[in-house]
């Protein structure tokens, strides 16, 4: 048995990531999704941790990041949970497609994917300072899971 | 992650990457693959069958060799992803502008082409 919701606790360096995201695949394992929700909340974890990493602290320091993995009926629910700079991932819109190589823009791919696999964004800063955002992963229903409350999407 | 570097013949250079092409991923084969082909304005073809997962940052580095090939009279063809892989390439459409094809023989002949 694997506890639900579980938190995974890791600093905002290359080798926090590597950690938070081994600790998050073993979690992942336990729980024996289906390969396209496995997909989508792995690439989820990958976007949102390093858009924090690579923008969250301008000045340099450590940050500290969050991450905790609900599974429900129907979803699995990511809420990270990151000390850095403010940041409202829905203020900021998909790139467009571009023509051609030369005027190809590769900022913004990174969220663009977190949109297209979430089911649900949510975003607010916390009374402590720290960003806190949410996001929703639809999965098959499980059959044998009573016990587990649906999602609210 | 873990890259291997080929020649397909008739002046195409073949890659192969095995593995996550996640943040780690990148770091660990960019430099060497971009100093592998850029230099050389080298046809090249991507195989991406062995890939288990692919993110922005393997899609960004993609697009940035394919420009700096593009601009020196070489190409990136990249080819054989599996099906999730093909959906974070379409969700994109990084296909738009870098070829995607589904085997080494069309990839091939898109990049002499």
């Amino acid at each position: 048995m694997h506890a639900n919701p579980v938190t995974i606790h890791f600093a905002g360096t290359h080798d926090g990531f590597a950690q938070g995201f081994a600790r998050l695949r073993g979690e992942l394992d336990a729980e024996r999704l289906d390969a396209a929700s496995r997909y989508s909340a792995e690439l989820i974890f990958e976007e949102v941790i390093a858009n924090i990493i690579r923008h969250g602290a301008p000045d340099g320091r450590e940050l500290d990041v969050r991450v905790t993995l609900e599974a429900r009926a129907d979803c699995i629910v990511l809420t990270f949970d990151d000390d850095g700079v403010q940041f409202d991932p829905r203020g900021h819109p998909d790139p467009v497609p571009a023509n051609s190589l030369d005027q190809a823009k590769v900022g913004g791919l990174g969220l663009m994917l977190v949109r297209r696999a979430a089911s649900a964004l949510d975003y607010r800063r916390t009374a402590e300072g720290r960003n806190r955002l949410t996001v929703t992963v639809q999965r098959p229903r499980e059959a044998a899971a009573p016990s587990r409350a649906p999602c609210k999407t | 992650m873990e890259m291997q570097l080929g020649d397909a013949g008739e002046g195409v250079l073949s890659v192969s990457l095995t593995g996550r092409l996640d943040t780690q991923g990148v770091d660990r084969i960019e430099t060497k693959l971009t100093a592998h082909l850029v230099p050389i304005a080298a046809r090249a073809i991507v195989d991406l069958s062995q890939l288990s997962f692919l993110g922005s940052g393997g899609i960004r580095m993609f697009i940035t060799i394919a420009r700096a090939l593009n601009r020196r009279g070489g190409k990136l063809v990249l080819y054989g992803a599996p099906p999730i892989v093909a959906q974070v390439l379409d969700m994109t459409s990084v296909n738009d502008i870098v070829p995607v094809r589904a085997d080494a023989e069309t990839a091939a002949a898109a990049a002499r082409g």
